[in-house]
């Protein structure tokens, strides 16, 4: 293919959004007025597709960290770890996680994406054998391509069809590694973490877990649905992220493995990558130490996901899953989707717009990601602008998709 | 090629043939260099249900990574076949 071609192909995307008047990289957020609320097209728009789980981007106690680092240890760093060398707080934030999560090795990232790229980079040679949910992110399946390994899903969530797909390994099922998330992203439901690690010890797997989405809001200290299942002393690798609960920009990963830390000579997504920033390592820092101070902000999460997973219900809507703080509202096409997208926009109701191949299995979905800075009001607005939109469908949503 | 290879070979042919039957096609007839995704307009959902049906079938798992050098019915049957003659 050409580069022109190429160009073609990008426009014929971008066209199909278009003839749906729903393309999401439109939508500008031209002022925040909190976490959980910005001006969008001259008009207040709550904000409940961001991902900002714990509401802590404008923590004060954060932002004071985030600019006293700036102005103790400037804008930016200027190049890699690898060749201009560590900044104390890269360190210190990386002690934190191995102390927090109780293990000896931690390393830090400079974005979620690189993380999961980084750590399967620095790990799979070719001809190594990875047995990965069909779910899993892209950058765990872009990870697992640029490796050069042998790749194959199983069925989302299944771990007989994890153990079928092992059993077909033979002999090379023993060193192969296992990937699942925590909490999916799209569809907001949980893996069966404890069965999955059953399976993967069964047959001398080794097994990864992404906790991006589950960090900070499952787990009674926060750790993610490892420390939920009760397997934190049997997972070989977690990896997170700092864009969501964190409230910040950059990732990390941490092992029992003393060995990981080996990683920092092999991962060129770690060597070749300029270092996080001083202001956006001690945001994280600060966020991660609010996620261990304030349990509250959990317990309000959870008690938003609640409310409006029972006035979506209510409203007789489809939903992927039972509560989380991922509410995907399933709906039978995309230009269903799209247009109630576009109306809820009208009503000043953020959410993400998710048509396929973006969304799992050919489904559409208006997806929901719930925040601790969310008000009871703004839930109940939220439910009130669904409700609005769904007079304009054609049949309801409850009776539609079979 | 032995006689028993071009058998495993014709095997595979027929059981992908019958897989990919009820897929829409814009050649007049599924053969060996029928494109799997110009011909038959296979998205990437259909292709994932149709590899795991192929999968179970012949009992080997097929890497993705694979795929990406998979392009007509005929490819698909050279990876099965490496894959059987690898287990064997």
């Amino acid at each position: 293919m050409s580069i022109s071609d190429r160009f073609a192909e990008l426009a014929h995307i971008r066209d199909s959004l278009g003839s749906l008047a729903a393309d999401p990289s439109r939508v500008v957020m031209e002022r925040f007025l909190s976490p959980t609320e910005a001006v969008i097209g001259n008009r207040p728009t709550i904000l409940v597709g961001t991902n900002n789980y714990l509401g802590l981007t404008f923590d004060p106690g954060i932002l004071n960290a985030a600019c006293d680092a700036m102005h103790a240890e400037g804008s930016g760093t200027t190049g890699s770890r690898m060749a201009n060398g560590s900044f104390s707080s890269h360190a210190a934030l990386e002690a934190e996680f191995a102390e927090f999560y109780g293990v000896p090795s931690a390393m830090i990232f400079s974005t979620g994406y690189q993380t999961n790229l980084g750590l399967l980079m620095g790990l799979l040679k070719p001809g190594d054998k990875v047995v990965l949910d069909a779910h899993s992110h892209a950058c765990i399946y872009d990870g697992c391509r640029i490796s050069g390994a042998d790749f194959f899903a199983f069925q989302h969530n299944d771990p007989e069809d994890l153990r079928k797909r092992l059993r077909r390994l033979g002999p090379d099922a023993k060193g192969a590694l296992v990937i699942a998330e925590g909490l999916y992203s799209m569809w907001g439901d949980t893996a069966p973490l404890s069965d999955l690690c059953a399976v993967a010890k069964e047959f001398g797997a080794w097994l990864m877990v992404d906790e991006a989405h589950s960090f900070g809001v499952y787990g009674e200290k926060g750790l993610g649905l490892c420390e939920e299942a009760g397997i934190l002393d049997q997972v070989d690798f977690i990896t997170g992220t700092f864009s969501k609960s964190l409230a910040s920009m950059g990732g990390f990963c941490v092992s029992r493995h003393p060995e990981m830390k080996l990683l920092r000579y092999g991962s060129r997504p770690y060597i070749f990558t300029a270092s996080s920033s001083p202001a956006s390592i001690a945001a994280a820092h600060a966020a991660l130490r609010a996620i261990r101070s304030r349990p509250e902000l959990k317990v309000r999460l959870w008690a938003n996901a609640e409310r409006l997973h029972r006035g979506l219900t209510g409203l007789g809507y489809r939903l992927a899953s039972p509560p989380s703080p991922v509410i995907a509202v399933q709906v039978p096409s995309h230009e269903e989707a799209a247009r109630m997208w576009n109306a809820l926009l009208d009503e000043g109701v953020y959410v993400n717009l998710v048509v396929p191949p973006a969304a799992p299995e050919g489904a559409s979905l208006l997806r929901c990601s719930l925040s601790a800075g969310h008000s009871f009001a703004q839930i109940d607005s939220i439910v009130a602008a669904f409700n609005t939109v769904r007079d304009g469908a054609a049949v309801p949503l409850s009776q539609s998709a079979g | 090629m032995s006689y028993e290879s071009q058998d495993i070979e014709q095997e595979i042919l027929s059981t992908l043939f019958r897989f990919l039957a009820r897929f829409p096609s814009k050649a007049e007839k599924l053969t060996a260099q029928t494109s799997l995704t110009a011909d038959l307009t296979l998205d990437s959902v259909s292709m994932m249900e149709l590899l795991v049906e192929i999968e179970d079938h012949f009992d080997v798992g097929m890497p993705l990574n694979a795929m990406a050098n998979v392009h007509t019915v005929q490819d698909l049957a050279d990876q099965i076949k490496s894959l059987l003659e690898n287990r064997s």
